[in-house]
């Protein structure tokens, strides 16, 4: 019985590699690339919107005549931003799809698949996860998007600097992304000369912020920063704002939409988000794109800005096909590697220009949005 | 730090705020107590009467009220199609425990899994916006859904208790829950105290979430994360004892946010399994209320029927 | 290849995971759902000693098995002593809680996960000779559970389950048989923690939730409880099915919640239809080859 059940096991895989072998028979005439997403899980209320822009993208590229004639392809599997299914998606992409590149997000997803990537040879191409480990992570695991520490660091610097202020607060969710972004500020923010006053962490599942708050209010700050995720921050500030915290509070980009303002009323006035992509009102091509949104889907996109990176990422892609036929150099993960840094700067329709650094770092400039009478307005550019 | 106005606004917040705790802890403790189950499909109730509320009063722009009605209807009839679908055929069955407890869990995600399907995975409030004005009473701010949210959470206890002390229904509740074979006997039919006992559940569960859906913002996933807090309360407060775990669920939303005062927050989170673990440790049978002293009645009937004061 | 490789893997360590877990909660009658978190220690233990105590991988993965094994006789006496209801609820905190500390603490690598896992023996004989060693573990596993079910210690489960108090009163120890059922699954349970670790070389806390349990619970129950090949089949048909879900090629934005939907449907279903799993517990005694006529 043993060996039935292991040849089961193995007769399954085969028949799922046979039925797969048949797919990639046709391959040949397209670009095929990778993209491991979460479809489906907690994640998915961002996930399923990233994996649609980058779909979207690719059909624009197909719709004006693909890559030198030839369509592109992208092979979408689901990871629910879990490590595990990170790895098996990752796995089938690099062996059995055996594309040269893919396009991942969720900081546990990328580290976990980065071996793979690394021993595969395949060029994974993290968009969105903005842990600060991830330029760590290995020759052929770089990032499209801005990590933690650009958009965070630029926030902290012009609080300090440009603001002018002396004493901030920081409430941050009690999770890595929250840990990271919280050090960031707390390191860039007391290098230019400020204190940090309240450093508070808060439990993922608190619906209660009371006891935090009010340390926080007896700290005295000029300003407080809260990092959590957009499942929380509105009823974080909402309680800020009932316990008689009036400073200014800034956040970073997981605010940025027209729902927040409708959550907090009044207690919106003045918050601060950081956001890493141009807004409808900065580009045309934004605001063409959040229309089309509406009109197909009802609604705005979750997580616009990484919606625009998802976008573009599928850009990166074609670009770094484009510049291989050209030189008739075989579609390798290593030779793709070689190209994102050759290329290193692209000219992308939804988030502008991107600047791919060899440290498997990009630098963007980050823009400051305030709320204004109700409605989002740029306060600054800072890069 | 420990000045009386932060001490008296951490009493007064986390007192308002485990309003919703309490009606969940108790719907659970009463499943508990009367129907023997560790009904973690309550999760999966809740899910539907946020959802439900959120239907008529975000989407359809309904008034308030209807959306609580809607709620509460939704709780109840869910609640009660569970036990006559789900727990009544596994009884008959005479399901282990085990297999019941996955059939809670399993349904609980299939729920979540469906409303995700129709209302997508981002959080929503019942109400356009979750900000409600202060009002600063002795330099404690109380928020406008505060006092509505404890006015609300103490009367559904007080019709509770009124309700399992002086009607039949909750009179049978409490004989099922003594000893549901000995009720039976004396013709309490089981499978309908059940269902009222979901029933009753499922509005306070309906009552719970409104409030909650009224300052927070609700996933799909955010009632398992929910539960969590009422099944601590109800197992530290005692199994079978409602009264305890509706006590424990305050005590402890209190403990968790003045812990912050002693210690670095990112604790807080342990706490809730700490409490637990010392809990079941330390105090198996709960926390001990006072019982009701059972007065033997001064009135003795004479054989021949007519009855005497003595 | 890889993939297939992967599959098997995590193939052999579910089957591994539902048996030790049928062991608990089947043959023993006890009531927890914390196996993943035994899972977890086996893993971190093993994975930290071997990471930055230098201990070598053929010790630390036995090492990671021992302090499962310790941890949960630490979980299981004080509740048992209590109920066994209690064991559930305390199972559940524990789990939580530890998996609470692992998040928290800096050493475990706190949220982020724990990388750099040193790899054991697929650098020097290659991915095909782990697949061989977590099989070969899998089928030991089986093994040793059918030897054990079908034993002396077997029968006294039983009678166990059966009626508790005669179980007593005849004076056998019921306290100390769950104690020891429970210890030992849960350091099998470890020692596949182990293996995963040393594998896939990165470790995080979320995957050792709740849902893991949910999965495992589901593995044993639909399979077939107190069977030995149950907890197989469960293991590789939960394992595979969703993978086969994942090739109908459904659109993007359904295929998610959709999946869901339909594994969670069909395991609701099968409880109903089907309650003693795919495949039914036989009874403990066998009848004597020599079946007396007169």
């Amino acid at each position: 019985m043993k060996t039935i059940t292991r040849r089961s096991a193995l007769a399954t895989g085969l028949a799922a590699t046979a039925s797969l072998a048949a797919g990639t028979a046709r391959a040949q005439e397209t670009f095929r690339f990778g993209l491991a997403m979460p479809l489906s899980g907690s994640q998915a209320l961002y996930g399923a919107d990233q994996v649609k822009a980058a779909e979207w993208a690719v059909a624009a590229i197909n719709a004006a005549g693909g890559v030198n004639g030839k369509k592109l392809e992208m092979i979408s599997l689901d990871t629910q931003g879990d490590p595990q299914l990170g790895i098996k998606a990752v796995t089938r992409l690099a062996s059995v799809e055996k594309v040269p590149a893919l396009i991942l997000a969720w900081s546990a997803v990328v580290k976990a698949t980065a071996p793979i990537m690394n021993d595969n040879k395949v060029l994974g191409l993290s968009v969105g996860a903005n842990s600060a480990d991830v330029a760590k992570l290995g020759d052929y695991v770089y990032t499209t998007y801005p990590l933690a520490d650009v958009d965070i660091a630029a926030l902290a610097r012009y609080t300090a600097s440009t603001m002018a202020k002396k004493k901030a607060a920081l409430v941050f969710i009690n999770n890595e992304s929250g840990i990271v972004a919280a050090q960031v500020y707390r390191d860039v923010f007391t290098k230019a000369g400020g204190q940090v006053v309240a450093y508070e962490a808060y439990d993922p599942k608190a619906t209660d912020w009371t006891g935090s708050i009010l340390k926080v209010r007896a700290s005295n700050p000029d300003v407080i920063h809260v990092q959590g995720v957009v499942g929380d921050i509105p009823q974080v500030i909402a309680q800020m704002r009932q316990l008689g915290l009036q400073q200014v509070v800034s956040s970073y980009s997981a605010i940025y939409n027209p729902k927040f303002i409708e959550q907090l009323g009044k207690g919106a006035e003045g918050v601060i988000a950081t956001s890493l992509a141009p807004g409808a009102d900065d580009d045309p091509a934004v605001k063409t794109y959040i229309e089309r949104w509406k009109k197909e889907v009802g609604r705005e996109p979750n997580g616009l800005p990484y919606t625009q990176y998802l976008y573009d990422a599928a850009y990166v892609v074609a670009a770094i096909f484009k510049s291989l036929d050209d030189k008739k150099l075989p579609l390798t993960g290593e030779n793709f590697r070689k190209e994102l840094i050759g290329i290193k700067t692209f000219d992308l329709p939804l988030t502008g220009q991107l600047v791919v650094n060899e440290n498997h770092t990009v630098s963007k400039p980050v823009i400051l949005m305030e709320v204004k009478d109700g409605k989002w307005t740029k306060k600054a550019v800072v890069s | 730090m420990l000045d009386p106005a932060i001490i008296g606004q951490i009493l007064w917040s986390s007192f308002a705020n485990s309003s919703y705790f309490v009606l969940f802890a108790l719907a659970f403790a009463l499943v508990l107590k009367v129907n023997g189950v560790f009904n973690f499909a309550q999760g999966g109730v809740m899910t539907a009467a946020f959802y439900a509320a959120y239907t008529i009063v975000g989407t359809a722009k309904g008034p308030g009220w209807l959306g609580f009605i809607g709620g509460l209807a939704a709780a109840v009839v869910l609640g009660i199609a569970i036990e006559v679908t789900g727990f009544r055929n596994l009884r008959l069955r005479r399901a282990s425990p085990l297999f019941v407890f996955i059939f809670t869990l399993v349904l609980t995600e299939l729920i979540a899994y469906i409303a995700m399907l129709i209302f997508g995975t981002w959080p929503t409030t019942i109400f356009p916006s979750l900000y409600w004005p202060v009002t600063l009473v002795g330099g404690i701010a109380i928020s406008e859904w505060d006092v509505p949210a404890v006015l609300s959470a103490a009367t559904a206890c007080i019709a509770l208790f009124l309700f399992l002390r002086f009607t039949r229904s909750g009179q049978c509740m409490i004989a099922v829950a003594d000893n549901s074979e000995l009720a039976e006997l004396y013709g309490i039919e089981r499978n309908a105290i059940y269902v009222h006992t979901m029933a009753v559940a499922g509005l306070m569960v309906g009552l719970g979430m409104f409030l909650f859906g009224a300052r927070a913002q609700v996933q799909p996933s955010t009632s398992i994360e929910l539960m969590l807090f009422a099944v601590v309360a109800s197992i530290a407060g005692g199994i079978g004892n409602l009264w305890g775990a509706a006590l424990t669920a305050v005590v402890l939303g209190i403990i968790q946010n003045g812990s912050v005062l002693v210690l670095p927050s990112e604790w807080q989170g342990l706490l809730l399994y700490i409490f637990l673990f010392v809990a079941i440790i330390f105090f198996p049978s709960g926390i001990k209320l006072p019982t009701r002293k059972l007065k033997v009645s001064r009135r003795a009937t004479e054989l021949d029927g007519e009855s005497q004061e003595t | 290849m890889d993939y297939i490789y992967s599959v098997v893997i995590l193939v052999g360590l579910s089957i591994i995971l539902a048996s030790s877990f049928n062991l608990s909660i089947g043959y023993g009658g006890l009531i927890s759902i914390a196996h993943p978190v035994f899972y977890a220690i086996g893993a971190y233990a093993s994975a930290l000693l071997s990471r930055d105590a230098g201990v070598p991988v053929v010790v630390s993965i036995f090492v990671g098995a021992l302090v499962a094994l310790v941890a949960s006789v630490m979980v299981a006496l004080p509740s048992l002593r209590v109920s066994g209801d209690y064991l559930m609820i305390a199972s559940i905190g524990f789990q939580l809680g530890v998996l609470e500390l692992i998040k928290n603490v800096n050493w475990t690598g706190g949220a982020g996960g724990l990388t750099n896992i040193p790899a054991f023996i697929a650098p020097t004989f290659g991915r095909e000779a782990y697949v061989l060693l977590v099989l070969i573990a899998a089928a030991l596993t089986i093994l040793i559970i059918y030897g054990i079910a079908h034993g002396p210690i077997g029968r006294a489960m039983s009678a166990m389950r059966d009626d508790e108090l005669a179980f007593m009163a005849l004076g056998r120890n019921a306290t100390s048989l769950k104690v020891g059922i429970f210890a030992l699954g849960s350091g099998i349970a470890g020692f596949a923690g182990a293996l995963y670790a040393h594998y896939f070389r990165y470790l995080t806390p979320e995957q050792f939730d709740i849902l893991q349990s949910s999965a495992l619970l589901t593995m044993v129950v639909v399979g077939g409880i107190r069977t030995a090949w149950g907890p197989v089949i469960g293991a590789v048909v939960l394992q595979v099915l969703p993978q086969a879900i994942a090739f109908l090629d459904l659109p993007t934005s359904f295929l998610g919640p959709l999946q869901g939907l339909l594994f969670t449907g069909l395991v609701l279903i099968f409880m109903f239809v089907r309650p003693q799993g795919l495949v039914s517990a036989g009874a403990v005694w066998r009848p004597l080859r020599r079946s007396g006529a007169a």
